[in-house]
């Protein structure tokens, strides 16, 4: 078997365009090779250092449902197109956690988008290039 | 500078603290504080307005309450005899340790030592459950543990704040009257207030807590105390009904993050002197230690015997600080109890214990989250006592479809 049959792939969601892409193109992978598709969504850093639970509790509820949107309109897009979709939601560091969960899931290829929502990607390099770089198996950045 | 200029002065570093705090992700407050720093040392505002004071001051007692009120009772009850000693530990060791550093090694004067334990003993919940909930901890035994431990010492430093510095008169009988007959009233009230007067733009239940907040400030100002405890204490006895009714407290959150704490945060900022913290490193080390040493020496041998995978992850945590500390200086400023200087130095070492510990807890000491909630959902299976599905448990296969 070449090392390059996805039998298990993963796209990473924010909710930008770029992520619109590369979920589109990561549908269509999984429709041609007939694999399932794993949608995660990260959901960035909560605010550090707080001073109360209030302002915690409500971002994360914020982060929630907007991510929880991001995913539900990935769910629909997998069914029109046949392609069986899981997902999942993780707060926390979006590259670190994006490579760390490929390697425990057992992924064999992740699809991300070229630019995300954060501010840090203008600042620090893209999540793609950090996901591309610390990953342990393929990864397609998709422009 | 007259006080509609410094509010419009102050009203946009408040802007700033927000637009600032999304964009790096630090906390608000903090971002307040640094931006109070900033604008007292470079520019000279005046801390002490009466209307910012005033505004301060309320904003102090609504973030206790608001302290008191986000609390999940039912997160508190897991293996409370080990969260009351370690909590209990966390807050005796630095309040005697840094109170007695402060009063013969610095020459400070009782009352201020006693702020200065007071402020240094303090445990951030805050801090802490940002930390377990981004790690997706809050919900496991560890995690549960650590929460109660945070929230057993910020009662103890809210019952020392105001039990210390109290000089009964003949208002304090009154005082305590109606603190009493406000925590057991108003549980009873709120269901009937809230559903007959609720849910209206002109917001009556947030009123009617902000009444009952003034009113102890009032009677705590003539009793020669402090509201804290009470608020607290308030707070906690009306965390079930806000669990109910979550639009209440979101409301409620909405108005005090949106007025009332950024001013007590760039207050608290304002009356830090660069120049006194830069002219003090060493005290400065002092105090720090003073609050890192003891937390450490006393919680980590505990910690060990009773959590020993998870012994120094603890013990950081429960080494932080940062609300309650500011609280308590700020009302010992206020007071006249401390100087400008110690003050500074109080707050420094107050945010430095909210980045310090949590910084290290978080790069070396972070458990494996994911086998701690195995590990979880198995003793919950086992003890069939099911449980509630966290708003932050990821999203499972087909979820949102």
């Amino acid at each position: 078997m070449s090392p390059y049959e996805f039998t298990n792939v993963l796209v990473a969601l924010d909710g930008s365009p770029g992520a619109a892409k590369a979920l589109d193109c990561a549908l269509s992978i999984c429709s041609a090779v007939d694999a399932p598709l794993t949608a995660l969504a990260v959901e960035g850093k909560l605010p550090a250092y707080a001073a109360s639970l209030g302002e915690v509790d409500e971002i994360k509820r914020h982060k929630d449902e907007y991510f929880r949107g991001v995913l539900t309109d990935a769910a629909a897009q997998a069914t029109t197109r046949g392609v069986e979709l899981k997902t999942d939601l993780v707060p926390g560091h979006a590259a670190e956690l994006i490579t760390h969960y490929a390697r425990a899931h057992g992924h064999d290829l992740i699809v991300v988008g070229h630019r995300g929502h954060f501010l840090g990607d203008y600042l620090l390099g893209s999540t793609a290039d950090r996901v591309a770089h610390n990953a342990h198996c393929p990864v397609m950045v998709v422009r | 500078m007259d006080a509609v200029q410094l509010a419009a002065v102050l009203a946009a570093a408040v802007l700033l603290a927000s637009m600032i705090s999304i964009e790096i992700g630090l906390s608000v407050a903090l971002v307040e504080l640094a931006l109070g720093v900033v604008f007292g040392n470079a520019f000279g505002l005046n801390a002490n307005s009466d209307w910012l004071v005033f505004i301060a001051n309320f904003a102090s007692v609504v973030l206790t309450f608001l302290a008191g009120a986000e609390v999940d009772p039912d997160d508190f009850r897991e293996r409370f005899g080990i969260s009351l000693a370690i909590g209990l530990v966390s807050f005796v060791g630095p309040f005697v340790v840094a109170g007695l550093a402060a009063y013969g090694l610095l020459g400070w004067s009782l009352k201020a030592a006693l702020i200065a334990g007071t402020a240094l003993s303090t445990t951030s919940l805050a801090v802490v459950y940002a930390v377990l909930v981004e790690t997706r901890l809050n919900e496991t035994r560890i995690g549960k543990l650590i929460m109660s431990a945070c929230f057993v010492t910020d009662m103890a430093t809210a019952i020392a704040l105001s039990a210390i510095f109290i000089k009964p008169n003949a208002w304090f009988p009154v005082f305590l009257v109606v603190s009493v007959g406000l925590i057991v009233g108003l549980p009873k009230l709120a269901p009937w207030f809230f559903g007959r007067y609720g849910d209206r733009v002109i917001e009556p239940e947030i009123k009617l807590v902000f009444a009952c907040l003034l009113l102890l400030m009032v009677l705590a100002d003539a009793a020669k105390g402090h509201a804290v405890l009470p608020a607290f204490v308030l707070g906690l006895v009306m965390a079930r009904h806000y669990q109910q009714h979550r639009s209440e407290q979101q409301r409620m959150r909405v108005v005090a993050f949106a007025f009332l704490t950024p001013f007590f945060f760039v207050r608290g900022g304002l009356n830090v002197s660069l120049g006194a913290v830069f002219a003090n490193l060493g005290l400065l080390g002092v105090l720090f230690a003073a609050k890192m040493v003891p937390k450490i020496a006393l919680i980590l041998p505990l910690a060990r015997h009773h959590v020993p995978e998870h012994a120094t992850f603890t013990t950081l945590l429960m080494s932080t600080g940062l609300t309650f500390g500011t609280i308590s200086s700020l009302y010992g400023l206020n007071a006249g109890i401390i100087d400008r200087t110690q003050f500074s130095l109080l707050v420094t070492v107050v945010v430095l214990s909210a980045i310090v510990p949590t910084a290290v807890a978080q790069h070396w000491f972070s458990p494996d989250a994911e086998a701690e909630r195995a590990a979880s959902r198995e003793r919950q299976s086992h003890s069939h006592t099911g449980g509630r599905r966290s708003s932050n448990e990821p999203a499972t296969a087909g979820e949102g479809a």
